[in-house]
């Protein structure tokens, strides 16, 4: 995932393009590719009308090991803003945690992470 | 129904002759879907739910995860249902389900209510029926029967953790 350039790190203005058209980032192709390497996969669970909010509250503890209040607060995500990333890390494991959810019935999806 | 409640470890629930012979029925309709050629439930809006596609966008990474899943989704799924039809009395009475057991319990009466709820079209605002006759009234009636007894199931083995 890009992170917000460091004070001193961003493209230096040599005087020839100035103002709001002036670039702001390097266009080599190498960092992009790099990150995109480091970026993680996620694990989403995206809201249903049938899945009970208790269900689901129950199934991330049951799968995840969170703590309640963390389950709530994921569950909550999941009900009032469609979704929310329930786990994160490599590929594998998050194929394995999607199926591990649609076991239980609900409704996610893995994908690199935006 | 008596709903489920967590009693010495286990969670206990009463049913009637009835709701026995209706969950029961459910559960051969499940079966089928579950078990029926590839071919014939092909597009089924209820299979796509049950088994739902891994990635919402790349379909290739979808049909990886397809390739890889499905078949050991597949079976917990009919292995959850024999579990269930298994503790289920057929005509009715106490139903007592250790730790394994309600873990079946409840990922079979989920898929149950995800079939149903996919066939008579539930949405977020859909509410129970004011008047349970007629066929779509039924429907309703029965979904919400599930959504009553699953709900209490999950809180049964909420309660049991603490």
């Amino acid at each position: 995932m890009p992170s917000p350039a460091e004070p001193g790190e961003g493209p230096s203005y040599s005087g020839r393009v100035a103002g709001p058209l002036a670039p702001t980032r390097t266009p080599e192709s190498t960092v992009e590719e790099t990150a995109d390497l480091d970026r993680p996969w996620v694990t989403i669970v995206w809201n249903d009308p049938v899945n009970l909010m208790t269900y689901v509250t129950h199934v991330l503890r049951e799968l995840f090991g969170y703590d309640e209040p963390t389950a709530t607060t994921l569950m909550l995500q999941v009900h009032n803003d469609g979704k929310a990333v329930v786990s994160s890390g490599p590929r594998e494991r998050m194929e394995h945690d999607t199926s591990r959810l649609h076991a239980y019935g609900l409704w996610a999806t893995y994908q690199k992470d935006a | 129904m008596r709903p489920f409640r967590p009693k010495r470890g286990d969670v206990v629930a009463r049913l009637e002759p009835a709701e026995a012979g209706v969950l029961g029925l459910l559960l051969d309709q499940l079966e089928q879907l579950l078990t029926a050629d590839a071919d014939d439930v092909d597009g089924d809006p209820v299979m796509a739910r049950l088994l739902p596609a891994g990635h919402r966008s790349d379909p290739e990474i979808a049909a990886d995860y397809r390739e890889l899943t499905e078949s050991a989704l597949r079976s917990g799924k009919t292995d959850d249902l024999a579990a269930v039809r298994a503790s289920l009395p057929a005509d009715g009475g106490e139903v007592r389900l250790d730790r394994d057991q309600a873990g079946a319990w409840l990922r079979t009466t989920n898929d149950l209510r995800l079939a149903l709820g996919e066939r008579i079209g539930i949405t977020e605002e859909t509410e129970p029926p004011e008047d349970p006759a007629g066929e779509e009234g039924q429907q309703l009636a029965v979904y919400y029967w599930l959504t009553a007894l699953q709900g209490s199931l999950v809180d049964a083995v909420a309660a049991g953790r603490r």
